[in-house]
């Protein structure tokens, strides 16, 4: 039995839809290795940067909201991104479990 | 993704309809898939992958295609006999799981709609109440009354419909002498050894957050061993 868990994101993107906020949905839809949220995790981004879910624990989501952020400013409708392990000396956004993701980012129009 | 469609996926979540989501990654389509319904021509061609994909119960991009499936489930049905001080609690955590929860209590003054606002409560006596709810072996029970009058006939309808789940509160004492009125009352000693009594894994808190915070763990990870 999968999915004994709802986070209710999709609903709080309907919700953040209703107060007139651009939304864009990050799911992750492929995992590699050891990482951090399984398949279908998601989190929304407004045009602002506030989010709420996840894709990750916390390694990739500042990246994942510039990148939202960009989908708004150039409306555009989606894109697919990846994520590879990170160089643990160095301030950079990355995996550092040593998993790899890739996550979907889709505009709600 | 189309706002029809988030509109569309939030409804089925609310009618508790099984259904998966189809994601065309290089065009950016989406569309819903339901058992026996036709999808659109641009997902057509993909039909018997998808319909493999989904009766596993998986999410992910199905093999040498740029087709996203996410399929969801009907909430797991978990029955609470007596709306007590726990079951607040358990309602509580149940929010972020997908569990449904309907409470039975033939105690009015427990079961008010004050106490468990937006829950289905059922204020009968058990085997009155499982008149109304379908129940199977995907269905879960938690009896907290600890009174034979109550507790023991849903007991004993659980084990009768093989629920994945059975917990019962009480000391090691009342397990026991319920045991023994299982037994009496014809039930196998497998039968009577599968329903978990004292509920709940062993986290040391004796309060009501506490205790509910053991028996929703002990449900989950008995959940994932289905």
């Amino acid at each position: 039995m999968k999915n004994s868990f709802d986070e209710k994101i999709l609903e709080e993107a309907n919700d953040w839809i209703t107060t007139n906020q651009k939304v864009v949905l990050a799911t992750v839809i492929q995992t590699w290795g050891s990482s951090p949220r399984q398949v279908g995790s998601r989190m929304i981004v407004n045009e602002k940067g506030d989010f709420s879910g996840s894709v990750s624990g916390g390694c990739v989501e500042s990246a994942v909201v510039r990148e939202c952020i960009g989908i708004i400013k150039e409306n555009k409708s989606f894109k697919k991104i990846e994520f590879k392990v990170s160089n643990e000396s160095a301030w950079e956004v990355g995996l550092a479990c040593g998993g790899e993701i890739a996550v979907y980012l889709e505009q709600i129009n | 993704m189309k706002l029809e469609t988030l509109k569309e996926i939030i409804k089925k979540k609310e009618n508790k309809l099984e259904f998966a989501i189809v994601t065309n990654l290089s065009t950016g389509e989406s569309e819903l898939f339901e058992e026996k319904k036709p999808l659109s021509k641009n997902f057509d061609k993909y039909n018997d992958q998808i319909n493999k994909f989904y009766k596993s119960k998986k999410n992910g991009v199905i093999e040498n295609t740029d087709i996203f499936i996410e399929t969801y489930i009907r909430p797991i049905k978990v029955i609470i006999v007596g709306a007590v001080h726990i079951a607040q609690y358990l309602v509580d955590y149940a929010k972020s799981l997908n569990f449904e929860i309907s409470i039975i209590d033939p105690r009015g003054y427990f079961a008010s709609e004050q106490r468990f606002p937006n829950i289905s409560i059922i204020n009968k006596w058990p085997d009155e109440a499982f008149k109304e709810i379908e129940t199977n072996s995907n269905t879960a029970l938690i009896a907290l009354t600890h009174d034979p009058k109550i507790d023991d006939p849903a007991l004993q309808h659980a084990l009768k419909k093989k629920f994945y789940y059975i917990g019962a509160l009480g000391s090691k004492k009342t397990h026991g002498n319920r045991c023994q009125r299982l037994r009496d009352a014809g039930f196998s000693e497998d039968e009577i050894n599968s329903i978990h009594g004292p509920i709940g894994i062993k986290l040391g808190g004796k309060s009501a957050p506490e205790i509910a915070l053991s028996i929703i763990s002990q449900l989950v990870s008995e959940t994932y061993k289905k």
